[in-house]
């Protein structure tokens, strides 16, 4: 209960921010619309995401951590991804859109939730390790579904948000842009509903009764 | 059987596909992008250069500019001054998107709507304050404090929506949104335009916008501001003149002179690509000013300057460590301090800095100026006066008025802000497109767009 209660001060601390964020601009511009049209997109991307993590979690195990292959993946920027889909994409195929905005946000991200659900696991060694695949793969499985929902409610905001650089280099309008947009106009009443929508999906993603187990 | 042969190596000849400038046929569209989205199509509450850009296509104000930035007729055939009256007999054949005519009361509406709405556009607002808008015997006569011709010049950039119905207007070109996209298609309208239409995209990003225009995405585009970056095969440079400079202000007393002892050979050649010039004068010359010098005496030397520029305008901080550099050579330490935009810009407001620079987009009219000296104007952030400013405030009717001369050099004896850079646009534009550049832009002149046209 005391996780959820430090959870909700820190969303009404960022409630206050949003509300009375100092700033003007010379010449007030009116706030952008909402990407409706974004959400879903959004929500097939961290849903794949989820899914992908996941799975890549579950195969690799806690061994992810010491993988050279993860740290070479996760080594390179986050933009660097944008700009190699958009340099190597013909021509001939037009503009990039969502597609490529999806492929981006996936490679970039999915190195950095493996490492957090890796890092996150229990140690295998020497047991379940010793009993063998048969009983190891249960046991990661169960470890993986307790530890899914705290993952969930830590990140999801920070994905929702963070693909930013990406919109902007692939020419998507999405959550992060629209967030970013907000904050330059100063939106004020935007940017809160944004905080209680993200405060929304934390409470709703965060495991209940933590302090029982 | 030899002339068979011939022939039929002449029909696979033919069939073959010729050169590449032949296969690519001249395209219907251009290909356009945004840098910020420019929200719903709104003649009142609308603002932002993207909204502006829409509202240019899609609606038609009283007046146009021309090249020159004259006036000339749009929705207006003619019109009349007496005094500071203007009367305006709208054109018969003008009409909305949705097919009903242009009435002299849309005009009333939309104007009367700017003055009585909160939210309206600021920019549309200061243009419109305190002037009464009537109607008589079919024409449009709006009255106020300011000089005609200044009003006149101004209210080509207010474009006229349908009585009740904001977003509707009776531009060239009838707008569409789907998504990231807009798309505005020509139409029937009286300044014919000789394109099929645009379709602009958001791309906020300056790599996004030059990989695009690169792989042949864009026909127009402004490329990233790097000193060696040529046009592509098939893209050419337009050059604009603009009505932008990088100003600086200072509340310090005895800062400006130093300052524009400085910029005097602090930028090399080819600073930024060519993009920009250093100031001259104090105001700009693309308005008609002529180039002034501060002729305020260079008092004591300040041994150190702290100032504020807009966060991620790189433009302006790289002017400032060009100024930097030079001031150096004096012993002066110059230290720019970039700040968030809105709270720089809120500092502006409330006149809490010591030095501080930004770009200033003017209007395209000699009275643009006058936002430095009139009390309370936006752009008067030291709080400059004099005794005699309301005389000439009351006798600059024309932009030839020799009130003009004796403000100028009460100005120069002590500049309130001293101009670093005038900026040039530079645009990227698809070799078969011919537009027409101006110091407005390639979008705010009139036939602007609709006298585009594809060469084959």
């Amino acid at each position: 209960m005391n996780g959820r209660v430090q959870g909700l001060a820190v969303w009404a601390a960022a409630l206050a921010v949003a509300r009375w964020l100092p700033g003007a601009l010379w010449k007030p511009l009116p706030p952008p619309p909402f990407p409706w049209e974004a959400l879903v997109p959004s929500g097939l991307a961290v849903g794949l995401l989820t899914l992908l993590a996941l799975v890549l979690a579950r195969a690799w195990g806690p061994a992810a951590t010491r993988s050279t292959l993860l740290r070479l993946w996760e080594a390179v920027p986050d933009p660097l991804w944008g700009v190699a889909i958009l340099a190597l994409r013909p021509a001939s195929w037009g503009p990039p859109g969502v597609g490529a905005w999806t492929a981006a946000l996936l490679v970039a991200t999915l190195p950095g939730e493996v490492r957090w659900l890796a890092q996150a696991l229990p140690a295998e060694h020497p047991f379940p390790a010793a009993w063998g695949r048969a009983l190891s793969a249960p046991w990661r499985s169960g470890a993986l579904r307790r530890l899914a929902p705290d993952w969930l409610a830590a990140r999801l905001p920070l994905w929702l948000t963070a693909t930013l650089v990406l919109e902007r280099l692939l020419n998507v309008r999405g959550l992060g842009s629209d967030w970013a947009a907000r904050v330059e106009v100063r939106d004020r009443d935007g940017l809160s509903l944004w905080v209680l929508a993200l405060a929304g999906l934390w409470l709703l993603a965060s495991p209940r009764g933590r302090s029982a187990r | 059987m030899r002339r068979l042969r011939t022939l039929l190596g002449l029909c696979l000849l033919l069939a073959l596909p010729g050169p590449a400038e032949a296969q690519s046929p001249v395209p219907r569209v251009v290909e356009e992008s945004f840098q910020r989205d420019p929200g719903p199509l709104d003649f009142i509450r609308g603002e932002g250069l993207e909204q502006f850009i829409l509202q240019a296509l899609a609606g038609d104000a009283l007046v146009g500019l021309d090249v020159q930035g004259r006036p000339v007729p749009r929705l207006a055939t003619s019109w009349t001054i007496h005094g500071h009256a203007l009367r305006f007999r709208l054109r018969k054949d003008a009409r909305f998107t949705d097919g009903r005519p242009v009435r002299p009361e849309d005009a009333a509406w939309t104007l009367r709507a700017i003055q009585a709405t909160r939210e309206a556009s600021p920019t549309k607002r200061a243009i419109l304050a305190n002037v009464t808008v009537s109607l008589a015997g079919g024409d449009v006569v709006l009255d106020g404090p300011k000089p005609a011709a200044r009003l006149l010049v101004e209210l080509a950039r207010v474009p006229v929506a349908r009585e009740g119905a904001p977003g509707v207007g009776s531009g060239p070109f009838a707008p569409a949104r789907k998504g990231t996209t807009w798309t505005l298609a020509a139409r029937d309208h009286f300044l014919q335009p000789r394109i099929a239409g645009f379709r602009f995209r958001l791309l906020a990003d300056d790599l996004g916008v030059l990989e695009a225009l690169q792989k042949g995405w864009l026909h127009v585009g402004v490329p990233p501001a790097r000193r060696d970056l040529r046009p592509p095969p098939g893209l050419h440079e337009v050059h604009q003149a603009m009505h932008a400079q990088a100003v600086l202000w200072s509340r310090r007393k005895g800062v400006l002179p130093w300052m524009a002892r400085w910029r005097e050979d602090a930028f090399p050649q080819g600073f930024l690509g060519g993009r920009v010039r250093p100031s001259r004068g104090l105001w700009p010359e693309t308005l008609g000013h002529p180039p002034m010098r501060p002729t305020a005496p260079l008092g004591a030397r300040p041994a150190r300057l702290e100032v504020h520029y807009p966060a991620l305008d790189d433009m302006v901080q790289k002017a400032l460590m060009a100024l930097r550099a030079r001031a150096a050579r004096d012993g002066v330490e110059i230290e720019p301090r970039p700040v968030e935009t809105a709270l720089f810009y809120a500092q502006l407001g409330e006149r809490r800095f010591e030095t501080a620079c930004t770009v200033v987009l003017f209007d395209p009219h000699p009275w643009a100026v006058l936002d430095y000296v009139e009390p309370e104007a936006p752009m008067n952030l030291t709080g400059w006066t004099h005794p005699r400013l309301p005389t000439w405030l009351a006798r600059l009717e024309t932009p030839e008025a020799p009130a003009w001369r004796e403000l100028q050099e009460a100005w120069a004896a002590d500049p309130g802000a001293l101009p670093l850079l005038d900026l040039t646009s530079l645009t990227w534009v698809d070799d078969r497109l011919e537009v027409q550049p101006s110091p407005l832009g390639l979008y705010f002149t009139t036939p602007g767009p609709c006298g585009w046209r594809w060469l084959r």
